[in-house]
């Protein structure tokens, strides 16, 4: 007799690491926000790029914070390693979709990676927050406050350059394009020039300073120009993904997965790839992914070889 | 059973207010007394975690914010569920998402997990979704929350703030759209039919 099977699909968790990162979001949004006013704002997540012109201070995107009517500083009970500024101005929440999108903060611009969000400073006060993902920051040439962004333990400080700053979890990775900007990490600093970069590994507590690659001398713009984003992005992070697979098999899964919940032309393969590779590691999702990739292409490039692991996996047959 | 939920509503009700004074120790305590159930509503109504770190941190932004109005009248994990259903509403209603991914596990499974069947219905709910997506939202709320998520009437028709008629409305005119979607996809046919228990 078969047994009924639910057959509700199972609810995914969300991770620990996403946890602490709704966990301070909330708390920041909530310290900037004001005392429940009448009626609740209108809150629209999504936002909307950009100025052709870095001259003109246009403010595009959207709001989660209300308006701010007296400056808080950040809790205490909020368990940071590194003080953050205080945030005298509401900020603005930049989260970018499936895309890539872009957005001029006062004199910095912004172009953030798919699936990123960054907590933006209004004014001229310049503490940006890099929640998760990449983004590419612009910032004129200054003489008041530098421009800072937080992304966890590890504070990127700027004046007039362009830097990017990338957070997968709680590891970052900051490279500069133009300009000097000071990299501290858990009380040590580092300077970083125009080609240089610098990666953290928040696993062994330990900042790593890459080697300098010699330094292209270029001077400062006074305009900073911005570069598009790479528009075949899946393309990039796929060959990333089969680059780490050695090193870093479980950030390569990920990659892999991500890429694969699009639909561009290397979602298929990444599925597969994301498969095989948790099989090879003995992991029982590898199973899962093979049989998924199998649903949605059973006739698809990697078929053959997914049903070759799936085989092997089932054991000796009887 | 009438003393212990008593005891819960006015245990509710001294965590809300000690929230709403402020209190981060409180806010904390509600924050993660109640996220598993707020995530699991957004969850099952939008059918993956894409954006739901977004959403989650949206509903319990409001949820805060609507603290000081929490009487009691209901159990807070109902009242956090009720906002959270709103916040889906809106996010639904602003933007018409992408075809929900369902399939991808991202976690380690227990072992002895029935590979095939899970994978079987993570592709079925993905279909599903993909239809879902194409729903008014009210009637896709109401479908999410009773057909897939298994509540009553009277439950979903708190949670989204409706009568159980309108629901029931919503639920059977969100049946009919998706069976007519169906007909060209026997995969999800026969999803929709064991969802519902096997009647046609």
């Amino acid at each position: 007799m078969t047994e009924k099977k639910d057959m509700r699909p199972p609810v995914d968790p969300l991770s620990d690491v996403s946890w602490a990162r709704v966990e301070r979001g909330l708390w920041a949004r909530l310290d900037g926000a004001t005392p429940v006013p009448a009626a609740a704002p209108r809150s629209r997540r999504w936002v909307w790029i950009a100025l052709p012109s870095l001259a003109v201070a246009a403010v595009i995107a959207i709001v989660f914070a209300s308006t701010v009517e007296t400056p808080k500083p950040l809790p205490a009970p909020l368990p940071p390693v590194v003080q953050m500024p205080v945030i005298e101005d509401p900020p603005t929440r930049v989260v970018s979709g499936d895309a890539p999108s872009s957005v001029t903060v006062g004199d910095a611009h912004v172009t953030l990676d798919a699936d990123s969000a960054v907590v933006i400073p209004r004014a001229s006060d310049s503490t940006a927050v890099l929640e998760r993902g990449a983004a590419w920051f612009a910032i004129a040439p200054r003489t008041g406050k530098p421009f800072v962004v937080v992304a966890g333990d590890t504070v990127v400080r700027v004046v007039g350059t362009k830097f990017r700053v990338a957070r997968s979890e709680e590891r970052v990775r900051v490279d500069v394009e133009r300009g000097l900007v000071d990299v501290t990490f858990r009380g040590t600093t580092a300077r970083l020039g125009a080609g240089q970069h610098w990666t953290s590994d928040a696993r062994t507590a330990d900042a790593q300073v890459i080697e300098p690659k010699p330094v292209d001398k270029q001077p400062l713009d006074k305009k900073p120009v911005v570069v598009k984003p790479d528009p075949d992005v899946d393309q990039v992070k796929f060959e990333r993904a089969q680059a780490l697979e050695v090193k870093n098999p479980h950030g390569a899964i990920a990659l892999y997965l991500e890429v694969s919940k699009g639909s561009g032309k290397f979602a298929l393969p990444s599925l597969y790839a994301a498969g095989r590779l948790a099989a090879d590691r003995g992991e029982p999702r590898g199973r899962i992914l093979l049989e998924l990739y199998l649903q949605r292409a059973p006739r698809g490039a990697n078929a053959d070889d997914a049903r070759i692991i799936l085989d092997r996996l089932k054991g000796p047959s009887r | 059973m009438g003393i212990a939920t008593e005891a819960v509503r006015a245990g509710d009700l001294a965590l809300a207010k000690r929230a709403a004074n402020g209190e981060r120790a409180a806010q904390r305590e509600l924050f993660l007394a109640q996220r598993s159930a707020v995530h699991h509503t957004l969850f099952r109504i939008l059918g993956s975690n894409r954006d739901l770190e977004d959403l989650v941190q949206d509903a319990f932004f409001e949820i805060f914010r609507a603290l000081p109005s929490f009487r009691g009248d209901s159990t807070l994990t109902r009242w956090c569920q009720t906002i959270a259903t709103r916040v889906a509403y809106l996010a639904i209603s602003r933007k018409k998402p992408p075809a929900v991914d369902l399939a991808l596990v991202e976690e380690s499974l227990p072992d002895g997990t029935d590979a095939r069947h899970e994978a079987q219905i993570r592709e079925a709910a993905r279909r599903l979704y993909a239809a879902l997506d194409r729903l008014d939202p009210k009637h896709r709320i109401a479908f999410a929350l009773a057909t897939i998520d298994g509540r009553s009437m009277a439950e979903v028709a708190a949670l989204t703030e409706s009568s159980t008629v309108a629901v029931k409305t919503r639920v059977w005119r969100a049946r009919k759209d998706l069976m007519k979607r169906a007909a060209k996809d026997e995969v999800l046919k026969s999803y929709l039919t064991e969802l519902e228990g096997g009647a046609p």
